[in-house]
Order: C-alpha cells, then structure tokens, then sequence
C-alpha cells in the first residue's frame, strides 16, 4: 500500500474537522494537493498544510492508500468519516467520531478514542488500541439506528451505551463496558471480556450480547433460559460456562445476554427459574 | 420600483388568460396597467410561463406541533442543511424545515402565500412567532374549534348567536383567518382515551354529535361573513371505510349552502376516501367522492397527495396518530391542549412497495383527475402529511403526464393497479388548470381577491418558469415541467425580486393575515363575560393573557370581514 | 401606586400568571402572590444585581461604558475562532433568537441550559416520542398524578394546587385524585403522597422495567427491584393500569442520575405502554422560566432544540460534543458568552476550569459567580419584571411577561444589548 504520513503540526486549541483525512479523498492526488485541501479548525477554513506535515505518497485508489497520522488527535473530529476503503493509522489519541458512518476499510488508533466510535457504521473495521468512550457503535440522534454492519475492536474499557440501537455488525471490547451496554440493540453480537455496568442489554430486542466478567445486575426484563457450556461469536468458541439469558420482555425481546457463570456467584439465585 | 415582465407567456385564469404572449407591469408593488418602458427595469422573459404566485391554503409549517416535528426528528435534518450565504439565513430542511429555510423554499417553488391550517388557540402566540420567522410569503393561521368546550356547549345549547360571539372574539383576539375543524368532537374523546369517534355519535360528557358541530360551525361562519369556507378535516380520517364519513360529512350541510357558493371545504380528502374494512381489503373510493363533489357545488377540497419516501404526519387529530403509532411502533407526540383541541405527530416511510401506501397514491391523483371543475379542487400533499412541500412539481408531473403516472403505476404492487381506476384515467392538466388549482382558486376561496392573478390591482406576486407552454409538451416532457416548476426562474413578491433563477435574493418579511371579526355588540356584551368567568375553571390562564396584542405579528394584516350572509 | 394583574412570575417553569404587583414611583411595593419564591423575586429582585458595565482591568472589574463593553464583546467574539454562547433559560423567546443569530454570525456554538438538567429528556423524545399534553388536562382530568424524580413541593411551589393535585378541574376535584411519589428519598412532596415509592439511587431504570413487566403480568425473577419489594411495585402498577387519567412528572432525579436520556426513554416507554389500558402523559419539570422557549425557538429557528454549532455556516447537532458542557471539558472552545445564566455555579469543575481559562463576557442582572470571573460585563434589565417578552411554559403553553417597571438607567433588556454587539460584529467583520 502507499503511505502517506502526516505529522500534526501541535495539537490544536479549537476542534479540526478530520473528516477530509480519508483515503477516498486523498487518494489520486499530489502532496501538494494534499498540503492545499482545506478544512475547519473552530470556525476557520485552513488548509492541511498548517495543520500538518505531509510526507510519502498518495495512490490512485483509495483501497491502496495507508494514510499514518502522528499527533494527539483529541481535538480531530470524524476522522474517517463515511471512508469505503483503505486505511488510516493513528499514533496518538484520537477526537470523537472516529469512523463516522464509515462504509469500508480500517481505522487503527494507537491511542484512545473519544465518544461515538463508529456511530453509523456500516462496514469495515475499527481497531482501538487505548480506551473509547460513550456509545461506541451507535446512531445519529433520532434515527433509532445503530452500527449496522463492520468491526469495532477495543483493547480497553469503553464507557456508556455501547452498541446503542445496534443493528449489526460486531462489537468487542477487550476490558470493561460501563452502564446501558447493548441497550435498545436490535441486531449484531457485543463481546465484553471485562466487566459490564447495570442495565445490560436494556430494551434490546435482537441480537447477542457475552460478557467473561462481572455484571451487577440483570433487569427484571430478562428471563434465564438455560446454563451453557460454551458460545461463539463471529464463529469463534468462547468457553464458558454461562448463564443464558433472553430478552428484553418488555418490548417483545428476542435477544441474548450470555454472562459468565463463575463471575457473577450473585446471580445464582436465578437459576432457581432455570426450567 | 418598477418593472416590465416583456414576453412572457401568461397564464391568468381569473382573467382567462390561457398562455398568452403579454407584458406585465408592474409598480409599487401592484400590477398596473402599463409602466414608462424607459423608466422601468425590463426583464425579459421570452418563451417562458408566467403565473401568479402560488397559494397554498393548507401546509403545516408554524406552530407547536410543527416544532415537536422538529425538535423530535433531528435525523430528518442532518443530511439537508442550507449553509448562511448573503440574505439568507442558514437551516435544515426535508420533511420538517427550520422556518427560514421554509420561506425561501416556497419562494424557490414560485409559492408567496402559504397558510398554516390548524393552531390550537392556547398556543396561537406560538404559532404567530413561528410565521414571523417565515421569510417572504404571506400567510396566516387557522384556529381549530372542533373539540373547543365553549363552541360544543353552546352548539348542544341551540345558542348559536353566542357561539358566533365567542368564535368572532377568539378570532380576533388571537388573529386567526378561518374556522378550522379537526375530527369533530373526536379529539375530545381522545382525551378520556377512545379512539374513533363516529361522525352521528354523543362525544362523551358534551351530548352533542360530529354533525351537530359540523353544521352550527357552518351556520356560525355565515352569520359571520368570514372569507373562507369552514375547513374540516373529518372523522375517521385514515381508516378504512372513511369515505362513507366523508361523504356523510360533506352532505350534512348541503342544506345550509346558499346558490353556488361554496360552504365547507374538506381538506386532504385522500385520507379520507378509503373503502375495505382493514388493510388487507383497502381500497379507494375516490370516484364515490369525486362523483359527489361533482354534483355538489357546495363543497371544494384538497387532495393531501402522498410521495414516496420519508416524511412526518403531524395533524391535530390525535386519535389518529396514536392509531399510526400502534402500526408503525416508531416515535409517536401527542400534545393534548386544554379546553381546545390536540395534535399528534409520527414519522412515515411511504413505500411504492406497499400496497396500501400504493392505494394511497393513487387516490389523490384520482380525486384531482375525477373532479372536473379545477376551481373546486387543489393540489396540496396536506405538507408534511403526505410529503414535503418540495415535492410539489413532482405531482403537478403526475397530473399533466399519463406517461409520468404509468412510470410509477408500473413499480406499485399489482394488485394496488388493479383496484384503483388511476390506470384508466387519461385525462391530463393544462398549465391552465394547474395555475388555477395552485393559485387563482385557492386565492378565491381564501377571499384573498387582491392574489392569485394577474390582473391591474393585484398584488405584484409573480412566479416566472423557465419552461415555454408552446414547445414544450407536459405530458411527454413531464421531467421538464418538473424541473421548471422546482426552481423558478423568478419569483417577486410585492413587486420586489426575491428569487432570480432559483437564488433567493432577498428576504423582506411578509404579511401576517387575520380577520377582525365581530358579532353584534350586545351579543359580545353579554357573552364575553361570562367566558371570562369560565376561564378559570376550564383553563391554567388568566383571560386576560390570553389575547394576542397586534404587535406580536411582525406585519400585521386585519381584513374585514365579508357581509355576513343570512 | 398603580395595581398591575395576571402578571406572569419569571422565576420556574410553572410561569404562573396570576400574579398582582403593585407598583409606587417605579418600585415594587407589595405583590399578592401564593408563592413565596415569586414573592421574593419581585419584592428582592434589584438586591445584589450589577447596574453598571465592567471591564476586569488588572484582575479587576471597573466600571466602563456600555459602549466599551459591547465594542470588547463584540471583538471577542470575532475573533474566537470557536466561542460559546451559553445561558438562555432565563431571558424572553426575543433576546435568544438574537443570540442565535449572532452565534450564527460569528460561527460559534450555542447552548441552553438544558445541556445541565433535561437535555437527556430531549434525547428521549427524539428516540421515542413524547406523549404529551398541557397542564390544563391535568387539571380537568388527572385521577393520578406521578412525581418522579422530582420535588414540585421545594421546586415548583404551586404546582400541585395551580395544575395538579390539589386543584379542581371540570371533571376532578382534589378529593378525586391521588398523588405517587417516587424518589430516592422522603422529599417533602413524598409527605403528602398516596403512596411514596423509595428507589435506590440509580436503579429507576429497573424500577421501571419491572413496572412494565408488571403490567404486561410477566414474571419477576427477582423478590425486590431497585430495593422495592415486587408487591410495592404491583401497587404501582395497578394504580396506573386502573387510573382514568394519569400523568407522569419526572425531573432531575430521572434525567441527572446513572443512565440519563436511557431513563427518559424507560420514561416515554412506559407511558406509551399505559396508553393501551389507559390515557396517560409525560411531562418534565422544565427548571428555569424559559428553558423550555430556549428549545423552541432554537428548534423552529435551527431545527435543534440546543447543542447547535454554527461553525461551518450551517446548524450542526451533536449532543455531547456539541453541548455546552462537553465543548467545555474537551476545551473546544477559545470564548464564551454566558447569558441570563451562571455556568461557574453549576457546571462540573473541568467545565468551569476552561470557561475561566478563556475570555468571557457575561450579561446577566446579577453579579454571579460566572460575573465574577468574567472580563466583561453587560449589566440586563429583568425579563418579565423590567422588560417585556415571550416565555414558554413547561409544556409549551406560551405567555407574555410584563413590564412593570422601568429599569434603572442604562440598564437594556438583553434583546437590545444582544442586538447592539450583532451590530457590531456584522461592522467589524466587514472590516476584515
């Protein structure tokens, strides 16, 4: 693949607008293109070339083009945004909206995430290697949609929501998931190796949830099924043994909580409605 | 200011003129005789149709359900968003736009009068700001009666003189234009939690029928010599079956019309002209009501044409949009007012795909097909109800073009082609019958008589399309009269240039209609009163706060009522 | 002296407007009111408020001109490249709609109150809805009445005798209506209760999943929810099945609490569910007199009811990078215009940190602790006291507040203030 690399300059006061930093935009040009395009820092139009450095080369398509950015991106918001292919590497910290409404390729944050990863995905795969923050995996406001499809990893903890209205695709979370993970899910499957918050899987209607560690409750909205022994998510076994739950009842649910039976001793007195 | 609009085809219907080569001058903002050519500004606008503005006598677009629209649906707006550029403010649009994004939309569609169909007397202050902030177009409110605790009481009481007291107060009072009524007595039933209200049914606790407030408005409207008809929207609207409703409605006051002077208008009638008795057995009885306004010059309507896509029902009948509700299972408001009436509002996907949204299409381009007399009938899509008022041009294709309504009879499900007569039907709109439906006659039957047409005294809202009536053929070129009418070449309003080849250019405040109404004196004297004292009971407002002054409306526009008739 | 009536009090959402201000040589002398808060208000008003325009000069703020202080905001604002404009909750409909066009003007982001106490109520209406009605209904026809997470009693003082509980309505009087309060603690409003439901701190979410549970008769696998005994809860739900009318009022407990917009949504669910045995409502306990015409009008104007960010020309709306608090946190923002509000009282510490890191002019009557660490201030006339204009009730019933007396001299309403800066700004940027 090209390698565009840029470098950021000094991490800016007010918010830079990331969404022009995606292969389908920078591929088929010429760094000095590239140094010319502009965007918004605050309210102000400036060109990439204050902002950054910028070294390498572009490719002509967007699929062969790896653009590497260095810097503390905190204040870089929709970096990727609605990006079809290619890739994109982030050697720091990353704003929020990471992979806006993204419909291919790869997002890598060497760093952490701020709020909203994904929000709107449909397709290809963000990795993030430090910490994300709320509603990873969820929708624009009002659209009672969701991630719809793609790959969301993080190696860390992620904070409120996760996978909000979630309609598809695949959510895991190497470390731990606040309160409302899964909540008003619709679809797709949430892999938590940590622990959860209270109120997972609230309002779910579809979709798989797996949590390895602990969670301090379970709504009043989910009935136990049954113990299992084991699971998969994406095709890959994942031991258990864990308790299986379905729900959310109050709105005619037909999801699946699956929570790790040797963390959660607490939830023992459930199995009592184990049939 | 004056200019010379040189060579321009126009279509004038009240004057009848049928797309003829004429020059229109105008001056101060009227249309005069004729200007000194050396003097004036020439535009030329050779080989292209010259209308009046558009006039729109029934689109949701101010008021307190217009912003629960709004506020609730932000994903409705994310993706169309107008950036601030010269006179123009910045906004949103699609189905639920941001009220100055509004005004320049209607001014780009050739439209300069639009009225917001139903406010609730309560937050008519509301209503009022929101019209303020629609740039450009005049317009005005109407308030709605049918579920008002004073206009039923003194219905059932036989004390009509005292109703036409309280109404013409309220009307002045909180500057509204004509009397609106929603699902007569039904929404009152909403508030105790029932769902359908049958048009010869008691409202619960009021012992008074749909009919019985369907007519005393009726008579209450002619004592009053207000310049529109009543306008209803009925009973059962989305149900199927309505169409007995509609007809039962239309007829109950046949026997208050006086000559061919038409008394009731009936809006959106597409939803209400449904047959089967569910969804699976739905069908249209748009010839049924097409046939009766035939015969039946007491009665005109709008069609409430649907488009497929996106968009957001918003009605005060609340009832009804529960009912959508339990259907859809989506986002549903409900905003109940005290005293005064409801409101409702659900996001919709009509789908070409299915069969009842299908039959729901074909029903309003049969209804402005079937009923011959295009004075009596206008194209509206009830906004955002059907579909966003921008889609417009899109149905004036279908009623110009068989082979633009066959494109989209080809994509509905069969069984939808089949049992609805749009298929067979040829007939096809003249520009002639276009320019009345949009704007000579809804002008008329608003009593608005200084719009909708071109002669010397009118106001100088003028629409220009780039399209030349003698070239171009609407029935095979449909896609042209489609373009055309989405951007008009130009738009002026009060003799000033607002919109120049689709560009908004400039951005003056229009004028806020009302009607200054009034009853006998002794009638007021004795009435007012006793509302007052009422008032405390029945509402969480002083009488005295609930008067609008006049100078909340940004250009206040009283008209006089006509001479009240019997 | 002269007797002014039906006087609307600008203090809380209730916007009760049957107020009687006497008025002798320009000054309020006595008000017949059944509040006290409303009494205090209009008696005390003009104690600790700031009549004169300041500059902080070597960390001091000194008297200036009105015309220096404008000249000083104006230039602010321009040259921000990100500034907030903040506040709103408490001025009339007229001076926010010249605050959005002058966030608009200079590119920035502006933000209501609301992002602090029922922006989460806002999420939920814009995921589920909002059934809905105007006090009035209450009044008529409310047999039950549900406070939750809320205490009208210390909060909105007449709120139970004005549209509630204790009111008669045509088809209900007093005797005919019971009250449920549910909280995480006995509040006063709790005292008088039917029946008062003690929640566990962050747990109304499963309280409310229960509730739903309940009423559609499926199983609880658990003997207590949220450390309410199952039966307690079926209590509940009973009464809400049975009612003929019931409204539901929640407030910052629902909305500030472990969960936020996701409670507002259990909220909106569970009255929407009570519609099939029953009419019921839901109504927030909008706080300050015009939080709620701050939504309004920035919705019908922007098409977003508050977090709206202007900076690429156009509104843009995403709560919780565009809200007031988050802008400030991440420290998005390089000036700050705080209007008939006081951020430095309310907002979490990081907020407050970078709000008084950056220029920030304040107008505002009082001299808050916001005014206090301000570079500016513009001193305000009362909206509703000394100067006319709309508000909005909490349920969008809107009304006009008078004026009653004049303010003291050089003291402008905020529309006028905020429309001498716009004017300054549209001449400064031309001179760019």
């Amino acid at each position: 693949m090209a390698e565009l690399k840029l470098k950021l300059k000094a991490p800016p006061q007010t918010p830079v607008e990331g969404e022009v930093l995606t292969p389908d935009n920078l591929a088929g040009r010429s760094l000095n293109e590239i140094l010319n395009l502009e965007t918004w820092r605050g309210n102000r139009r400036v060109k990439l070339s204050e902002l950054f450095t910028v070294e390498g080369e572009s490719a002509s398509k967007p699929s062969d083009l790896h653009i590497i950015i260095e810097g503390d991106l905190r204040k870089v918001r929709h970096l990727g945004a609605r990006m079809s292919a290619g890739k994109i590497t982030v050697n720091g910290s990353v704003g929020t909206f990471v992979g806006f409404e993204m419909t291919g390729g790869t997002i890598v944050v060497n760093g952490d995430a701020d709020a909203f990863v994904g929000m709107g995905m449909s397709g290809g795969v963000i990795e993030v290697n430090g910490n994300a923050g709320d509603a990873v995996g969820s929708g624009y406001w009002g659209t009672r949609c969701g991630m719809k499809g793609g790959l969301i990893l993080v190696k860390g903890n992620v904070g409120t929501a996760l996978g909000c209205w979630m309609k598809g695709g695949t959510i895991r979370v190497g470390g731990n998931a606040d309160v409302f993970t899964g909540v008003r899910m619709q679809g797709g499957t949430i892999f938590v190796a940590g622990n959860v918050g209270a109120k997972l899987g609230a309002a779910m209607v579809d979709g798989k949830i797996v949590v390895l560690g602990n969670v301090p409750n379970i709504l009043p909205s989910f009935h136990i099924d049954e113990i299992r022994p084991n699971t998969k998510v994406d095709g890959d076994k994942i031991e258990g043994p864990f308790y299986v739950f379905h729900g959310d009842i109050t709105e005619g649910g037909n999801g699946k909580l699956f929570i790790s039976v040797e963390k959660n001793p607490h939830l023992k007195h459930r199995e009592a409605y184990i049939f | 200011m004056e200019y010379l609009l040189k060579n321009g085809y126009v279509v004038d219907p009240v004057n009848k003129i049928d797309c003829e080569r004429m020059d229109i001058a105008v001056k101060d903002g009227k249309i005069v005789e004729s200007v000194d050519e050396s003097k004036a500004k020439v535009i030329d606008v050779k080989n292209m149709l010259v209308m009046p503005g558009g006039v729109d006598l029934h689109s949701h677009i101010a008021g307190s359900k217009v912003n629960v629209g709004r506020l609730f649906r932000p994903e409705d707006h994310y993706k169309d968003y107008e950036v601030k550029s010269g006179v123009r403010r910045s906004g949103v649009g699609h189905s639920v736009p941001s009220t100055f994004t509004t005004g320049y939309r209607y001014a780009i569609l050739g439209y300069t009068t639009v009225f917001e169909p139903a406010t609730p007397p309560l937050k008519t202050l509301h209503t009022h700001d929101e019209l303020n902030d629609i740039p450009i177009i005049d317009k005005a409110c109407f308030p709605l009666f049918g579920n008002n605790w004073f206009v039923m009481e003194y219905i059932r009481d036989g004390k009509l003189e005292e109703c036409a007291a309280y109404i013409a107060w309220l009307m002045r009072s909180i500057k509204g234009y004509a009397i609106k009524v929603v699902d007569p007595g039904g929404v009152e039933a909403w508030k105790w939690g029932i769902t359908s209200q049958d048009f010869d049914q008691e409202i619960p606790r009021f012992g008074i029928t749909p009919r019985e407030i369907v007519r005393g408005l009726v008579k209450v409207n002619k004592m009053l010599g207000l310049p529109h008809p009543v306008h209803v929207h009925t009973n059962q609207l989305g149900i199927p079956g309505n169409y007995k409703t509609t007809l039962k409605t239309m007829d109950a006051v046949k026997d208050l019309a006086t000559g061919d002077r038409s008394i009731l208008h009936v809006t959106h009638v597409q939803f209400n002209a449904y047959g089967g008795v569910d969804y699976l057995s739905f069908s249209s009885h748009a010839d049924d009501i097409a046939d009766y306004v035939n015969k039946n010059p007491h009665v005109t309507i709008d069609i409430g044409q649907v488009i497929f896509g996106d968009t957001t029902t918003m009605t005060a009948d609340g009832p009804f949009e529960y009912k959508l509700f339990n259907l859809l299972r989506g986002k549903w408001a409900n905003a109940d007012v005290e005293v005064e009436t409801g409101a409702g509002v659900v996001p919709i996907t009509y789908s070409r795909s299915n069969y009842v949204h299908a039959v729901m299409w074909c029903i309003g381009l049969e209804l402005a097909l079937l009923i011959k007399d295009p004075w009596r009938v206008f194209i509206t899509t009830d906004h955002p109800n059907g579909g966003p008022f921008t889609e417009y041009p899109r149905v004036f294709s279908w009623l110009m073009s068989k082979k633009a309504r066959e494109r989209v009879l080809k994509r509905i499900p069969r069984l939808a082609r089949v049992r609805t007569n749009l298929k067979d039907i040829d007939r096809e709109y003249t520009f002639y019958e276009l320019a009345i439906s949009t704007r000579a006659a809804t002008a008329k039957i608003l009593g608005l008589s200084n719009k909708g047409h071109l002669g010397v005294g009118a106001d100088a809202d003028i629409a220009v399309y780039n399209i030349n009536p003698k070239e171009v053929n609407p029935s095979a070129d449909y896609k042209i009269v489609m373009q055309a009418f989405s951007r008009a070449y130009l738009t002026m309003k009060d003799g000033e240039i607002i919109v120049k080849d689709g560009e908004v250019v400039a951005a003056p405040v229009g004028r806020t209609y009302w009607v200054n109404a009034k009853a006998p004196k002794d009638v007021e004297d004795v009435v007012i009163p006793e509302v007052k004292k009422r008032f405390e009971e029945y509402y969480t407002v002083k009488f005295e706060n609930y008067h609008i002054p006049e100078s909340y409306l940004a250009c206040s526009a009283p008209i006089q009522p006509l001479e009240p008739l019997g | 002296m002269k007797v002014v009536s039906a006087v609307v009090c600008p203090c809380c959402g209730n916007l009760c407007d049957d107020n009687e201000v006497y008025v002798e040589d320009n000054k309020i002398v006595k008000v017949r009111t059944e509040c006290a808060v409303s009494s205090s208000k209009f008696l005390n008003y003009s104690k600790e408020r700031n009549i004169k325009p300041l500059v902080r000069v070597e960390s001091q703020l000194k008297p200036t001109t009105l015309e220096d202080a404008i000249e000083r905001v104006a230039r602010m604002l321009v040259e921000a490249e990100y500034p907030l404009l903040y506040g709103w909750s408490n001025t009339s409909c007229e001076a926010q709609k010249k605050g959005i066009e002058l966030a608009e003007e200079v590119g920035g982001v502006i933000d209501n109150t609301t992002t602090v106490c029922h922006g989460p109520s806002i999420l939920g209406v814009q995921d589920l809805g909002d059934p809905s009605c105007t006090l009035g209904e209450v009044k008529a026809r409310a047999d039950l009445i549900v406070y939750w997470g809320c205490n009208p009693s210390s909060a909105h003082p007449r709120h139970m005798k004005r549209y509630s509980a204790l009111t008669k309505g045509r088809f209900r009087a007093p005797e005919q209506r019971k009250v449920v309060v549910v909280d995480v603690r006995k509040t006063p409003t709790a005292r008088n209760a039917t029946l008062f439901i003690q929640v566990k701190p962050n747990q109304d979410y499963e309280l409310m999943a229960a509730l739903k549970m309940l009423l559609q008769n499926e199983e609880i696998e658990e003997q207590e929810v949220a450390g309410v005994p199952v039966e307690q809860i079926d209590e509940l739900a009973e009464l809400m099945r049975s009612c003929e009318f019931g409204i539901l009022f929640f407030g910052l407990g629902l909305t500030m609490s472990e969960g936020r917009d996701r409670n507002i949504d259990a909220a909106i669910t569970l009255v929407r569910e009570l519609n099939k045995w029953t009419k019921f409502a839901i109504m927030p306990m909008r706080g300050h007199y015009n939080v709620t015409g701050a939504n309004q009008v920035l919705a019908w104007q922007t098409g977003y009811p508050y977090a709206v960010d202007f900076s690429r020309g156009y509104p843009r709306y995403e709560p919780g990078d565009t809200s007031a608090v988050d802008v400030l946190s991440r420290g998005y923002n390089d000036a700050t215009l705080v209007v008939a509000s006081d951020p430095v009282a309310n907002l979490p510490k990081d907020a407050v940190k970078h709000l008084c890191s950056k220029p920030l002019a304040v107008i505002d009557p009082h001299m808050s602790i916001t005014a206090y660490m301000a570079d500016v201030v513009i001193p305000s006339a009362f909206v509703g006291i000394e100067a006319e204009g709309t508000a909005h009730r909490m349920d969008g019933v809107p009304l006009i507040l008078k004026k009653v007396v004049e303010p003291p001299e050089g003291v402008l309403p905020d529309v006028q203030i905020l429309d001498l800066i716009l004017k300054r700004v549209r001449e400064l940027k031309r001179g760019r």
